[in-house]
C-alpha cells in the first residue's frame, strides 16, 4: 500500500499545502493520521502526494518522535507548525492605567 | 433630463421603491471583475467581488482562502505546482 505507516508525503490542499508530513496511523481506506511539518490531523489520501521516502516509526508515534525522525532526514520541523499550547499564546499586556492602579493597591 | 455625469453608463441604474410608493432611479457603482487564477484564468472561489473600500473593511481571512497562493492561484493549479516542485 502506498500510504503505509512511515510514508513521507507532501500536503496538497489547505493551510498546510506544500509542507511535508508522515503517515502515523491508518484510520480507514480513505483517511490517514498525519504529523510532521504540518499539524497532527486526519487527512484524506487524495490531499496527499506520496514521496519515495519512508521513515521507521511506530504506529501512532508521538509528535516528538516524529520531529526527531524528520530531523535525521534533514527536514526541519519548527515549533510554530504544531498546534499552539495555551501558555504560548500572547497574553494581554497591562495598559499604563492598570499598572498604575495595581501599584496603588 | 438626467445630469451630464449620469448620462454615461459608468454607473449602474437601479429602480428603488421610495417610502412614498413611487419608484425612483438610483445610480450605483458597478461591481469589479471577479478574481481569476494567474495560471489558468479560471474564476477564483472564496475571494469576494467587492470594491476596494469594502475589501478594506473585511478581515484578512475573509479576503482570500487560507492556503499558500490563496487568492492568486486556483487550488488545482497549486496542486500541480506543488507536485512538480516536490518531484524534482
Amino acid at each position: 500500500m502506498v500510504f503505509s505507516i512511515g510514508r513521507v508525503c507532501v500536503k496538497l490542499a489547505g493551510r498546510d499545502a506544500g509542507k511535508k508530513c508522515v503517515v502515523v496511523d491508518i484510520i480507514d481506506e480513505r483517511t490517514v493520521l498525519i504529523d510532521g511539518q504540518t499539524r497532527r490531523k486526519n487527512c484524506n489520501v487524495l490531499h496527499l502526494d506520496p514521496t519515495k521516502l519512508v521513515l521507521d516509526i511506530d504506529k501512532a508515534a508521538s509528535s516528538e518522535v516524529i520531529a526527531a525522525a524528520f530531523e535525521k532526514e534533514g527536514l526541519i520541523v519548527s515549533a510554530s507548525t504544531n498546534s499552539k499550547k495555551p501558555s504560548d499564546r500572547p497574553k494581554k499586556s497591562k495598559t499604563v492605567k492598570n499598572i498604575a492602579k495595581s501599584e496603588k493597591k | 433630463m438626467p445630469r451630464g455625469m449620469f448620462k454615461s453608463r459608468t454607473l449602474r441604474r437601479v429602480f428603488k421603491r421610495v417610502p412614498s410608493g413611487s419608484t425612483k432611479l438610483h445610480y450605483i457603482e458597478r461591481k469589479p471583475k471577479q478574481a481569476h487564477c494567474g495560471r489558468c484564468g479560471s474564476i477564483l472561489h472564496g475571494s469576494p467581488r467587492t470594491r476596494p473600500i469594502d475589501m478594506k473593511r473585511l478581515a484578512k481571512s475573509e479576503k482570500r482562502p487560507e492556503r499558500p497562493f490563496g487568492g492568486v492561484l486556483c487550488s488545482a493549479c497549486l496542486r500541480d505546482m506543488i507536485k512538480v516542485e516536490s518531484r524534482e
